[in-house]
């Protein structure tokens, strides 16, 4: 949705002749402070760091940024300036990439009351005329696309060139293959793939574009609409171009360059690598994590190394594409069960297990089941409770795809086990990305440690793919850090980051006290690169928190 | 008689009262007289024929009324359990463990994996502490590293963030993405390009987007791993033909030409997959000749594109061939550009075709703008300083002419190839299995009198090898150059689950940020090695 640029929120920015706010950035640095007062006053805590993360230009600016207390009117905690800022002015600044929400009565910590029956599926079934009138549509738009494929096929066949055998070669796609995509997905084809520029934050600018040929190809205009970003998966504002993570991301793209250039199991491995699969670990509590290059792959070149002929993969039917991709790889025998339908899954995990391997009636040799932490289509959440209680009695195997709740469920942003307050290491393997709640790329498995040094070994993942990015582990550390808060362990002899990786290449988890192992713990300082500083403000946890 | 039938007088009467009810009420129905017309004629005065269409009725009800997944409980394999069967059933199934534990032997492999403290580059430091030479790592133009990439990386993200926060259909499609297809279709001289985000799933997205159940896959013996897993997800038929052997690829195809005239099939898809620069061993294809026949051609040029070529555009350059010859060109971002990702150039409609049926491009989120912008730079970099590419294949040359000599080494790549292959050579009399010379194009076929079945993928003279053996004599060399101050590795593959045993190899990967001279001495040491360890199991 587009801002119109002409129109400020009346009801924020109301104008306020007396006092004299100068520039844009100035004022927004006076909204910031006041946003920082505001949730210290509501929420108790002693936050004095500024919660925006201003730019040193606007930060230096704040002479003529200060606040009179005594003016009054701040019932809702902002100070208005002589003029409102146009959109263009608020637009350009960092407040269109991250701001904390300052009326704590908005806050809630998601986290399932026991005892309390998840939710299942809200069914919708839709009225009977708008199923009849949408196939209607459906049944025209269709009929219209063939009698235009039939027309065009005649009368202009060039552009149906690909679609035809010629010079001995076949049609490079078939035209019933392709004629949902020529025909129906063109004609809505501005609203996909749309060019974006700039942070994906809180606001997001559009390249506008137009066509001239129904929807084939796209004229970009040059001009540019800021919208409010409801689209990107940057649950938790960690998209940003300035701020702390994106200070340790320009150090480490100085200190590392762009990439590793090689596989993890050749000479890819960085001791960055290690640092981040170890905090990773720390962050899910299991007890070793790995980390892949890109989430889809994640799942397609990770499950083929878990499950093999002979095993069985127990799938929700609205699981991913990727665990599809993956498992129809695995060469495993699939079966579906209805959407977080647990009677389903239990009488289908009982006949599976009384039957046997189809035709042979051998045991399987494991059953795995997948499943997402929260869908990404429907939204639902996983019935994980009913689902532990399913594995004590039925041994299988339990796999979450926590692609997107990861960071941003429970109340300490550990995904749904968190969320459910079920020990984590009762799943088997955890898996997740980074690309939603940590601003970054790429996925993560997490489970015990034999199960890692075996995906280590016999994943493609590891053998054949690139090792990912330098600059996207240092995001992933800084924004996990700051989720979970930092401990500062005092540097003893052996602690230091880079002195464990020189004893050993094991991964390097400085278990050094109770305190350090427990879940859902804080971060040691020491697992951290030792170049990467973040302000206290992240440290202790607190923007983590409020984010 | 008289009397029954008073009695039934009035039920008579019912009846008949009912049925007249009925047949008004039946064609005030709009549309009835339609099907009583039906009935009618149908009926013809015949009964046998009303009850079999009554019968026919009945068993279309019943078969629509029946449930879908009804088929695997009736199926003739099911066997019916009582629920106490089930539960003693449930209680004795025991599951394998979920992950097998590791071998000593892959224990000692974990642990070997050397790990690198800082930046990679021609010089990297690892974790001993100790600053080694990197024959290693995919830094072909030595572009890692390089400052004016590390500068627009980080004005990318001061300006970008770090994540694009969505897959390039929902809001993750940035200008940067556009821009870095655009420099690499234009680098390369074809209509348009997409970008994935990895380059291992390029090309296992690209062929399932294009090769469906029923189409025709004419594939090389020696594909690398990515293309095997497009193969196997496309689920169309594949032909092999021996590894990079045109004369078997025409044998094969002429094959296939034959069959098809004879079942007078309509033409289906065909395509030929193969690689520019093979992964196993640095192999090149002849591409001129790949070009001449009526199929689609997908080429993999994971290794060559930034590698060979005058500015390292590849293959295509290479052979001075326009690359729109070629239908789907598939490359690394990750190994050519030293970024991260991949990309597959083609014509508008070849793309666009992608983006909605490339699964890999459209379920996973963008690239990060910073490693896009860094691509794009290196595409510039390349573009301007042809200067690089000559320096590579000095660099190539100098160490092929030192490697190409010694006895105990044989080399399958090309002489261009920026990788390098190395396998162990031992004498044949020492060994329990019959040597037989390595796979190289020309001998396989003449020696062989027979083809190879080209529905197989193994080919009818594997080359014998114990892999074993290889595998630990090359990890000893490994480990002897690493002591020497150069870090060399084992190509590392998953064996077992590759479609064929390949040659344990240790890679090379020559960087034109090495100097000629730090080349000869890499070189040298790892001659050094080759020479202490194989020779000492020689004796």
């Amino acid at each position: 949705m587009a801002i119109n640029p002409a129109s400020p929120t009346p009801s924020m920015f109301r104008k306020k002749p007396s006092s004299a706010m100068s520039t844009a950035a100035s004022y927004l640095s006076a909204v910031s402070k006041a946003d920082a007062r505001a949730r210290g006053l509501n929420g108790g805590s002693t936050t004095s760091t500024p919660a925006l993360s201003l730019s040193s230009s606007v930060t230096s600016s704040s002479e003529d940024t200060v606040l009179h207390e005594d003016i009054g009117d701040s019932a809702d905690g902002l100070y208005y300036p002589s003029v409102p800022p146009t959109s263009e002015q608020v637009f350009t600044t960092v407040h269109t990439e991250f701001g904390h929400c300052a009326n704590e009565s908005y806050r809630y910590t998601s986290r399932h009351t026991p005892g309390e029956p998840v939710k299942g599926v809200v069914e919708q079934d839709p009225p009977y005329y708008i199923l009849i009138t949408t196939y209607v549509s459906y049944l025209l738009v269709i009929c219209i696309g063939h009698l235009r494929d039939f027309i065009g096929k005649r009368f202009k066949p060039s552009a149906f060139r690909h679609l035809m055998t010629q010079d001995g070669y076949a049609a490079l796609n078939s035209d019933f293959d392709s004629f949902y995509t020529r025909r129906l997905k063109s004609r809505i084809d501005d609203c996909f793939s749309h060019p974006v520029t700039g942070v994906p934050g809180r606001t997001i600018l559009l390249l506008d574009r137009y066509s001239t040929d129904h929807n084939v190809t796209f004229q970009p205009t040059g001009t540019r609409t800021r919208g409010l970003n409801i689209s990107s998966y940057n649950y938790l504002g960690f998209a940003q171009g300035d701020g702390p993570c994106a200070d340790a991301v320009e150090e480490s793209v100085a200190r590392y360059g762009v990439s590793a250039c090689s596989t993890r199991r050749e000479v890819g491995t960085l001791d960055l690598h290690l640092q981040a699969e170890a905090l990773v670990a720390r962050f899910m509590g299991m007890e070793s994590a790995l980390i892949s290059s890109m989430g889809f792959a994640t799942n397609s070149t990770i499950i083929p190394a878990l499950v093999s002929k002979g095993c069985l993969v127990i799938s929700d039917e609205f699981n991913h594409a990727s665990i599809r991709y993956g498992v129809r790889l695995s060469g495993a025998n699939v079966r579906m069960f209805k959407h977080n339908n647990m009677q389903a899954l239990e009488s289908l995990l009982r006949e599976v297990i009384s039957q046997g391997q189809p035709k042979t009636h051998r045991p399987w040799k494991k059953i795995l089941i997948i499943v997402e932490g929260l869908y990404s289509m429907e939204g639902t959440l996983v019935n994980l409770p009913a689902l532990l209680e399913l594995k004590k009695k039925y041994k299988f195997y339990l796999f979450v795809d926590e692609a997107h709740s990861v960071g941003a469920m429970g109340p300490h942003g550990r995904g749904v086990a968190d969320y459910f307050d079920v020990n984590p290491r009762s799943i088997d393997i955890l898996m997740g990305t980074f690309t939603k709640s940590f601003g970054a790329a790429g996925g993560y498995i997490a489970g015990n440690k034999a199960l890692i040094e075996r995906l280590r070994i016999s994943s493609h993942y590891s053998a054949y793919t690139e090792a990912m990015a330098p600059p996207v582990l240092t995001q992933v550390m800084a924004s996990m850090a700051s989720i979970m808060g930092v401990t500062i362990i005092p540097e003893t002899k052996n602690s230091s980051s880079l002195s464990l990786l020189h004893s050993s290449n094991a991964i390097p988890v400085p278990v050094t006290n109770l305190e350090a192992t427990a879940y859902p713990g804080t971060a040691p300082s020491t697992a951290l690169p030792n170049w990467v500083s973040l302000p206290p403000s992240l440290c202790d946890g607190s923007d983590g928190r409020m984010r | 008689m008289s009397a029954t039938t008073s009695s039934l007088e009035p039920l008579f009467t019912i009846l008949s009262y009912s049925y007249a009810t009925l047949e008004t009420n039946f064609y005030k129905l709009p549309g009835s007289s339609v099907v009583a017309r039906y009935v009618k004629s149908s009926h013809q005065n015949d009964p046998g024929r009303t009850l079999l269409e009554v019968f026919l009725i009945i068993f279309a009800i019943r078969t629509l009324l029946q449930s879908r997944t009804r088929a695997d409980n009736s199926g003739k394999h099911f066997i019916s359990f009582d629920e106490k069967e089930i539960d003693e059933l449930v209680d004795e199934w025991t599951p394998e463990p979920l992950a097998a534990e590791l071998s000593p032997k892959e224990q000692a492999e974990l642990a070997s994996i050397p790990v690198i403290v800082g930046p990679t580059g021609p010089k990297p430091k690892l974790s001993n502490g100790k600053t080694v030479l990197n024959l290693a790592s995919y830094n072909f133009t030595g572009l890692a590293g390089n400052e004016d990439i590390k500068q627009s990386g980080v004005e990318t993200l001061r300006k970008y963030g770090l994540g694009s926060c969505g897959p390039p259909g929902f809001y993750g499609n940035q200008d940067v993405h556009i821009q870095l297809e655009k420099d690499i279709a234009d680098f390369l001289g074809t209509e348009s390009a997409i970008l994935y985000s990895q380059a291992f799933s390029t090309i296992s997205s690209v062929i399932p987007a294009f090769c469906k159940r029923g189409d025709l896959i004419v594939a090389d013996r020696g594909v690398n791993f990515s293309i095997q897993k497009g193969l196997q997800i496309s689920r169309c038929t594949v032909r092999w033909y021996d590894h990079n052997d045109l004369n078997s690829l025409e044998q094969v195809l002429e094959a296939i030409e034959k069959e098809r005239q004879k079942k007078r099939s309509p033409l289906t898809r065909r395509f030929i997959v193969t690689e520019g620069i093979f992964d196993h061993d640095g192999a090149m294809s002849d591409l001129p000749k790949l070009l001449k026949f009526k199929y689609r051609l997908i080429l993999d040029e994971s290794i060559s594109f930034g590698s060979v070529g005058r500015t390292g555009r590849g293959l295509t350059e290479l052979y001075n061939v326009p690359a729109d010859q070629v239908d789907m060109l598939v490359g690394s971002v990750a190994n050519g550009l030293a970024s991260a990702g991949g990309f597959c150039a083609g014509t508008n409609i070849v793309v666009n075709h992608q983006r909605i049926n490339g699964t890999s491009f459209v379920f996973s989120a963008a690239m990060p703008a910073l490693l896009t912008v860094a691509a794009s730079e290196g595409i510039s970099i390349l573009r301007n300083t042809p200067s690089i590419l000559s320096t590579l294949q000095e660099n190539i040359r100098a160490v092929r002419v030192i490697l190409d000599r010694v006895d105990c080494i044989s080399i399958p790549s090309h002489p261009a190839s920026a990788t390098i292959h190395l396998h162990v050579k031992l004498p044949s009399p020492m060994h329990l299995s019959p040597r037989v010379p390595p796979p190289s194009p020309s001998l396989s076929s003449s020696s062989s009198g027979k083809p190879s079945n080209p529905l197989s993928p193994t080919p009818r003279e594997a080359p014998q090898f114990d892999a074993e053996l290889e595998e630990k004599l090359l990890q000893d060399v490994v480990e002897e150059a690493l002591a020497q101050g150069v870090l060399i590795t084992r190509a590392k593959r998953l064996r077992g689950q590759e479609l064929n045993d390949i040659r344990p190899s240790i890679r090379l990967a020559i960087s034109a940020a090495l100097n000629k001279k730090d080349c000869e001495k890499a070189a040298n040491v790892v001659k050094a090695a080759f020479v202490k360890i194989v020779g000492r199991q020689r004796r």
